[in-house]
């Protein structure tokens, strides 16, 4: 079954050499940045960051040039995507437009689209946002209700649109819509672009629990969408938004989000740790390492133009569960004075992604959904 | 894969599918993957070992093939590339497990339908496929590193790495297959059995963890990156 076959691959050596130039670059950047900061990974963002990130030419960094990209290898691209997380920097501005969105609309955009707007996202001067997940369509996102209708020179959409985050920093957000009708499901879906500072558009924070606003409700009404911003085919939204997850679920950030407690765990237990604490390093340790050499697979099946859906979902899973177990395994062994409310780095972090790792099984595909497409590959379904 | 590789691997499924006496194994030359072709041999890199050792596993074969591997070639440290083999080994009969799993929940009836379209048994088989989609990463990522010399760190995970897979593997394994799994005339516990042994042989999850653990917590919380990436 190929979607399981993950054969190795070794980053080529001018990707090596980049990793040098990227650590050098976030030293200095994120000097003295605090570990619970560093924990927040791509949930914090910094419009001056992405900026600078962006003259480095290390956003959009596999696009032809033609768009602002800068035409690197997928490999160079994946060094600096894992030390910008390993490094805790504030990616989230761009995030989303790097990741996903430039990719989407590189592939399946109109060219006017393609140029007036991937040469902004590269500069670091975009932030997009998700619009998949609404009140009554999460796993089940063919259940989509928010609705184009079609008006002089465009549409009109109407709905509302959940969990998005970063929605009330976006510039623009890429929206699955229905354009027709609600009993065909799968067939009358469209992906629109639209800038949020539309009229119609509302945008209200949803305060998660650690009392902070990453996730929003996105509101529509009659927000009017020009023509020129429907993105591939009308009708086509299902199959886009499928390929637009692979890209979701294929990174290093499936599994690195905890690695800031695991790192400061380290520095608490110094050169001396006991025997159970040497146990817990080994055993996330050789887990990490070889998630890298899984997620470094995909890297390679991307390169080489295969479609590595299965092999992503394979990684995430692994890999958000992983996440998961790195703070609560850290917690378990922690020392007696720590009780979680010590204003130390070490508990700080560990606090802060014990309350964040329910998100990373749920963010991109819950569990369950990957691991139906996992079964669907096996013949199960 | 290179064409020589292809080759091997034919000839590998070939002999090893058939539950071969020692002189199949012999007169196919596969105890002499490594050996120089100058030597009689195949010339094969640890890699192409690999694709020897892991169908070992996966076809339950009963030959002391691994051993006569690495006693054609100079092996500087030889339990750690025993633990290798046995990684491999282990990776090999994981992916027989989970192969032998899928295909008896298709066929198995309850309730008037496969047990493999109940969403219960479609969840732990995706488990399965991923813990075993692991162990033969970590294997096949030893190899490579064996290939480039100084593999100590990649060994020591690959080992544990399999370790980690069969103890939720095996579990998954014999649970979908209710009792006929656990009959001596079936045949999934040629496979579990043999990942039970392999889980002790060569080091455990205790030693493996210990010995990386130790090493890791050495070099400090400012290396365990750079040093993942070396």
């Amino acid at each position: 079954m190929p979607g399981f076959d993950f054969p190795p691959f070794d980053l080529p050596p001018e990707a090596q050499a980049l990793r040098g130039e990227v650590r050098a670059f976030l030293a200095e950047e994120l000097a003295g940045k605090p570990a619970v900061e560093r924990a927040r990974s791509w949930s914090g963002g910094s419009r001056e960051f992405s900026r600078r990130l962006g003259a480095r030419g290390w956003i959009g960094m596999t696009w032809p040039r033609k768009y602002g990209g800068h035409e690197r290898s997928y490999a160079e691209r994946y060094v600096v995507i894992e030390e910008l997380l390993v490094a805790g920097a504030p990616v989230g501005s761009h995030w989303v437009a790097d990741r996903q969105s430039g990719p989407l609309l590189l592939r399946f955009g109109t060219e006017e689209q393609r140029q007036r707007l991937l040469p902004r996202i590269a500069r670091g001067e975009l932030c997009f946002c998700i619009g998949m997940s609404e009140p009554g369509a999460g796993s089940d996102l063919a259940a989509v209700r928010t609705r184009a209708r079609r008006v002089d020179g465009g549409w009109k959409v109407s709905g509302q649109k959940i969990w998005t985050s970063n929605a009330q920093h976006a510039d623009w957000m890429i929206a699955l819509v229905r354009t027709g009708d609600a009993e065909q499901r799968h067939a009358g879906l469209s992906q629109l672009l639209i800038d949020m500072k539309t009229a119609g558009v509302t945008v209200k924070p949803i305060a998660n629990l650690t009392g902070e606003s990453h996730f929003n409700e996105v509101f529509l009404d009659d927000a009017f969408v020009p023509e020129s911003m429907l993105i591939g085919a009308e009708g086509d939204g299902w199959r886009q938004v499928g390929a637009e997850l692979a890209y979701e679920r294929s990174g290093p950030e499936r599994y690195l989000s905890s690695i800031r407690v695991l790192l400061e765990f380290l520095r608490v237990v110094g050169d001396a740790p006991s025997e159970a604490e040497r146990l817990l390093i080994g055993e996330m340790t050789a887990r990490m390492w070889t998630l890298r050499q899984m997620s470094l697979s995909v890297v390679g099946k991307l390169a080489a133009g295969e479609n590595p859906a299965v092999a992503a979902a394979v990684v995430k899973d692994l890999g958000t569960s992983l996440e998961q177990d790195i703070p609560r395994a850290v917690q378990a062994l922690a020392r007696p004075d720590c009780d979680l409310s010590g204003d130390d780095p070490f508990q700080r972090t560990l606090w802060y992604l014990l309350q964040t790792s329910p998100s990373f099984s749920l963010r991109g595909g819950t569990r369950e959904i990957l691991r139906g497409i996992i079964a669907r590959e096996l013949g199960l379904r | 894969m290179s064409e020589l590789r292809a080759l091997l691997a034919r000839t590998t499924e070939q002999v090893l599918s058939q539950t071969p006496d020692w002189a199949a194994v012999a007169q196919a030359g596969l105890d002499k993957v490594l050996v120089p072709e100058s030597w009689g041999g195949f010339g094969g890199s640890w890699e192409d070992a690999l694709i020897v050792i892991r169908a070992l596993g996966y076809h339950a074969v009963d030959l002391p093939l691994a051993e006569a591997i690495l006693d054609s070639v100079r092996v500087e440290e030889r339990d750690l590339h025993t633990a290798m083999m046995v990684a491999a080994k282990m990776a090999g009969a994981l992916s027989a497990a989970l192969d032998l799993s899928v295909e008896y929940t298709r066929q198995r009836q309850q309730f008037g339908k496969p047990l493999a379209s109940f969403q219960a048994i479609q969840q732990q088989l995706a488990i399965f496929a991923e813990e075993a989609a692991a162990a033969n990463m970590a294997a096949a990522a030893a190899f490579r590193a064996a290939d480039r010399g100084g593999a100590a760190f990649e060994i020591a995970c690959a080992k544990l790495r399999a370790n980690q897979a069969a103890r939720i593997s095996t579990a998954i394994a014999h649970q979908v297959h209710g009792a006929m799994g656990f009959t001596s005339e079936y045949r999934l516990h040629h496979l579990t059995r043999r990942l039970w042994k392999w889980s002790s042989e060569q080091g455990n999850e205790r030693f493996w963890a210990d010995r990386i653990g130790a090493q890791v917590a050495q070099r400090g919380a400012a290396n365990f990156w750079a040093d993942l990436t070396r």
